[in-house]
């Protein structure tokens, strides 16, 4: 029983501990990208507006791995309970 | 902050090999002996010495070290197969185990004092987690060939203009997350237990960080490992 409950509690862990850094990390290339694009790739002329449609685009997706990482682990139980 | 005493690059240092004092070296021979790559390698000795002793003669009725590694390779193995189906697993069992067990040892070794983890360094998750992101995109595009384009569309075609942005910066993000994932949990307990080494160590101040570390090195290895095997598993199966 308990080595039942502490792999639930890793995998628990496994499937939602990373939830903040995807999503911390989805906002940053996101602005990183949009970053690049202004004073790189565009010299400053566009600038800030780039960066902020990066950092939309990041923020959404950060969302979008959120959800993705809400709906994943979701679907996997009940195909256990179909199997078994 | 005091330089850790790591008992490799300490031999090496009497040998007369070049140990570099900053984080990186200059020349070649400097760069082979960081930290790191002396204490990746000790790891590939460890494992390949272990599974050498306990595995050179295979029995019907196994014995201690067969049995340990029959559960563990098994225990991975139906894992896998659960996650992301027999044709990849079959395909690609090798090279996900020995990440697994080469985080997971890896992790653990940093523990022992006079050991570093290699995993501690950026260096060794990112290059861990390159391997990981180009196999699932080939993964993927043997899979579906040019429809693998398919994945990151979205799912309806008005909102292509939309979702093709944000599909790619959350695939890309998926290489930033799971190397520094990895690199900063480690490194952070690796710094904390050398700091409460160098100011309470007498105590036993370490211990209960140490007791911790054991549960953050099997979490992340498994993380890692959890989260590689999803990746394949998406790349293989249709878009949405």
């Amino acid at each position: 029983m308990a080595k039942k409950l502490s792999t639930e509690m890793v995998e628990l862990l496994g499937n939602y501990g990373h939830i903040g850094f995807t999503f911390v990390a989805a906002i940053f290339i996101g602005l990183g990208g949009g970053i690049y694009l202004d004073e790189h790739f565009f010299d400053g002329k566009t600038s800030p507006w780039f960066t902020f449609i990066g950092l939309a685009f990041g923020i959404g997706a950060g969302f979008k791995s959120l959800f993705d990482i809400l709906r994943t682990p979701a679907a996997k139980p009940k195909d256990e309970d179909a199997e078994g | 902050m005091e330089h850790p005493i790591l008992f490799i690059s300490l031999i090496l240092e009497k040998l007369g090999l070049p140990i570099p004092h900053g984080p990186i070296g200059n020349t070649f021979l400097e760069k082979l002996c960081e930290p790191y790559m002396t204490y990746t390698w000790f790891v590939m000795i460890f494992l390949v010495v272990v599974g050498k002793l306990t595995l050179s003669n295979i029995e019907m009725i196994p014995g201690k070290g067969q049995n340990f590694w029959e559960l563990l390779v098994g225990g991975m193995y139906d894992f896998f197969n659960d996650n992301m189906g027999t044709e990849l697993t079959e395909k690609l069992f090798p090279m996900i185990s020995t990440f697994a067990l080469y985080i997971a040892v890896g992790n653990l070794i940093g523990l022992i004092p006079g050991f570093m983890s290699p995993t501690s360094s950026i260096n060794t998750t990112l290059a861990l987690t390159i391997i990981v992101w180009v196999t699932h995109h080939i993964i993927g595009l043997r899979a579906h060939g040019i429809g693998y384009i398919k994945h990151f569309l979205g799912p309806i075609p008005v909102l292509i203009p939309l979702m093709l942005p944000i599909e790619l910066i959350s695939n890309i993000a998926r290489l930033l997350s799971l190397s520094i994932r990895l690199f900063g949990n480690i490194m952070a307990k690796e710094t904390l237990l050398g700091i409460l080494f160098m100011l309470a160590g007498a105590y036993f101040a370490p211990l209960p960080i140490m007791l911790l570390g054991v549960l953050v090195s099997l979490v992340q290895a498994m993380v890692f490992v959890l989260l590689t095997v999803v990746y394949f598993g998406q790349a293989q199966e249709h878009a949405h």
